[in-house]
């Protein structure tokens, strides 16, 4: 997962040098010249140029079948045919439409997509959203409904596109994101070190995020970012968090339930536990639940019998030392020294005892 | 005279398989939970079903062991407070002699081998690691185990100390098993392939005057003194023989130096 993350990102980013390159060359797809346009325009224009033409379906719901051709210029497939997606409609008059509605002529356009991007489609095939399509929910989104028809660009760019896609059916998640650290970064920033939601939740493949099998994913998804060394010292943040997490009972825990059998009864507490999902803030922020002081109201959504002195047991992903923990440090320094001390010792005491007896044959 | 020499009581047998026992469960279930990232860790959790099974075993043998502990340690005090056990395994000034003699003689320094008694320094050493260690690993894990209740009654801190602490303790037990104890008790060459005086109890005569020869010297000299005084008082006191009831009773054998040929 996190492999998919970093290689999407790596995408993006050569995307962008690639843009910034040939825009500097004055040969990127605004200096272009002469705009594409489907090689058969003309001839199906002839008839949805007519800003009347509609179909009515079963469902009584009216289908205009005027094409614009403005949107198409500039899209990514501005120089297919329109008989390239409209299969079949080469034949005029063209055969009849077997969807009773609007909706189910888009779900079934799909087919459409697959001929060309079948290795994307096949992915669409492990996605929530199919899963909730085959329950029988036609709103479930299908290509079109997040890349468009007849207008496609490419979906990341700019990459504050994604949650402005996302956003169109999820727009509670979408709002808290905006206001995240991320979100924000993302938004007013145009920042590219930050995740859009398809950077955590994928974006064809998308699994069900409440799945505890993807929940555990949590800390390695975050990690991908957040103990990347080159990444985090940007923006001065600490890259021990994730094996800071995973030393602690929290994080034995998660890494462990996530190779045993069947779900676990209770998960340990995740990366999102503490820090929220789309909502996460600065852990410094003024007000923050992660502040020392209100720590312990986290640790009671989970623990509610805990008490003052209970927050001290974590801490905080820091590395102990003599400033931080300095009986856990002098705890782990202790055993460093002493168990090679008595362990080595035991072991040349063996070598000298089957020494001496060789020596005595 | 008997070949075979009682060393040790059915009550120390027990003790010893039952930690034998809990020692395997504890290690089997708290390794992966230490090196939780590797694969093997993977393995072991995923054989026993659960990372919640796994706990609930750990927990269970820990509890288990932490009473044994207890056992013994209630055990041991009563008896020799009431005068039935002698304090063999109280390190002495002897035994670091001992210990200084002994690697002498393995850096070939001297000839002179040392001469111990019911138990040597290097048994001595296994006996107070595993009790005092025992004992860190039983508190720490109970800690572990109940951190809120440790947080209410104490700083937050000592839980990670206490999990620093269990993790160490528990590889450094582990380790010493692995490395000094089936070396001793299994690959030495005087023991090849196994020592079997803690299972079976007895001990032949002739390990007996090499390994304990101080003990075996005075198990003679106290049957010397019982045959006497059994030869001066024939059929005065009954209650007063002493080697009679040894047989029958190792914990009291104890209480006698464990003064027990015993027939094979």
């Amino acid at each position: 997962m996190s492999e998919g993350i970093l290689r999407r990102s790596r995408d993006a980013c050569a995307a962008l040098l690639l843009l910034a390159v040939t825009a500097g060359s004055g040969e990127g797809a605004a200096g272009r010249q002469v705009p594409q346009r489907p090689p058969d325009a003309d001839e199906c224009l002839a008839c949805h140029g007519e800003e009347e033409l509609a179909l009515d379906l079963p469902s009584g719901e009216r289908l205009a079948l005027h094409v614009d051709l403005a949107p198409m210029i500039g899209s990514v497939h501005e120089a297919l045919r329109c008989a390239d997606c409209h299969a079949g409609m080469t034949e005029v008059p063209h055969p009849a439409i077997e969807a009773r509605n609007a909706r189910e002529l888009t779900v079934g356009l799909q087919a459409t997509c697959r001929r060309c991007h079948f290795a994307t489609y096949t992915k669409t095939l492990d996605s929530v959203h199919a899963a909730v399509m085959a329950q029988g929910n036609l709103a479930a989104p299908v290509c079109t409904d997040c890349h468009g028809a007849h207008d496609i660009r490419r979906p990341g760019q700019p990459r504050s596109r994604i949650s402005q896609t996302c956003a169109r059916c999820h727009a509670g998640v979408s709002a808290a994101y905006a206001e995240s650290v991320h979100g924000r970064a993302l938004i007013e920033e145009a920042n590219v070190d930050v995740p859009a939601c398809t950077d955590c939740h994928r974006s064809h493949d998308i699994a069900d995020p409440r799945r505890p099998a993807a929940l555990l994913q949590t800390p390695e998804l975050c990690g991908s970012c957040h103990a990347d060394e080159r990444r985090m010292q940007k923006y001065g943040l600490s890259t021990k968090v994730l094996q800071t997490y995973l030393a602690d009972f929290h994080g034995v825990t998660a890494s462990l339930q996530r190779v045993g059998r069947g779900d676990p009864p209770r998960l340990a507490a995740l990366c999102i536990d503490c820090h929220g999902v789309h909502d996460i803030r600065p852990v410094d922020a003024s007000g923050s639940p992660l502040m020392r002081q209100n720590l312990l109201m986290v640790c009671r959504r989970c623990h509610p019998s805990a008490t003052e002195k209970f927050p001290d047991a974590w801490l905080s992903h820091y590395e102990p030392s003599w400033d931080r923990a300095p009986l856990v440090y002098g705890a782990k320094l202790f055993y460093a020294v002493f168990i090679p001390f008595v362990v080595g010792g035991l072991g040349l005491q063996i070598l000298l005892h089957i020494w001496r007896m060789v020596v005595n044959r | 005279m008997s070949e075979w020499i009682v060393r040790f009581s059915r009550r120390q047998r027990v003790e010893h398989l039952l930690t034998m026992v809990l020692f395997v469960v504890l290690a089997v279930t708290g390794l992966p939970q230490k090196y939780f990232e590797s694969s093997w860790a993977e393995w072991v959790v995923a054989a026993i079903g659960t990372l919640e099974r796994v706990r609930w075993i750990h927990r269970l043998a820990g509890i288990l062991f932490g009473l044994l502990l207890v056992t013994h340690l209630v055990t041991v005090s009563v008896l020799t407070v009431t005068g039935r056990a002698a304090l063999t395994l109280v390190p002495t000034r002897k035994d670091f002699a001992d210990a200084v003699t002994q690697l002498r003689y393995y850096l070939g320094v001297s000839d002179e081998q040392a001469r111990c008694g019911r138990f040597d320094y290097r048994q001595k050493f296994e006996y107070w690691g595993l009790l005092l260690g025992g004992v860190a690993m039983t508190l720490t894990g109970l800690i572990l185990y109940l951190p809120i209740q440790t947080a209410r009654v104490a700083p937050g801190e000592l839980i990670p100390v206490a999990k620093v602490v269990h993790s160490n303790e528990g590889l450094l037990a582990l380790l010493v098993v692995v490395v000094w104890h089936i070396y001793n008790a299994h690959l030495a060459p005087e023991v090849f392939p196994m020592d079997t005086s803690i299972f079976t109890g007895r001990i032949s005569r002739e390990r007996m005057q090499h390994e304990h020869p101080l003990e075996y010297e005075a198990i003679l000299a106290q049957q010397r003194r019982a045959a006497e005084a059994a030869a001066a008082g024939e059929g005065a006191q009954a209650g007063a023989a002493p080697a009679g009831n040894v047989l029958e009773d190792p914990e009291r054998a104890e209480a006698r130096d464990r003064v027990s040929p015993l027939e094979p």
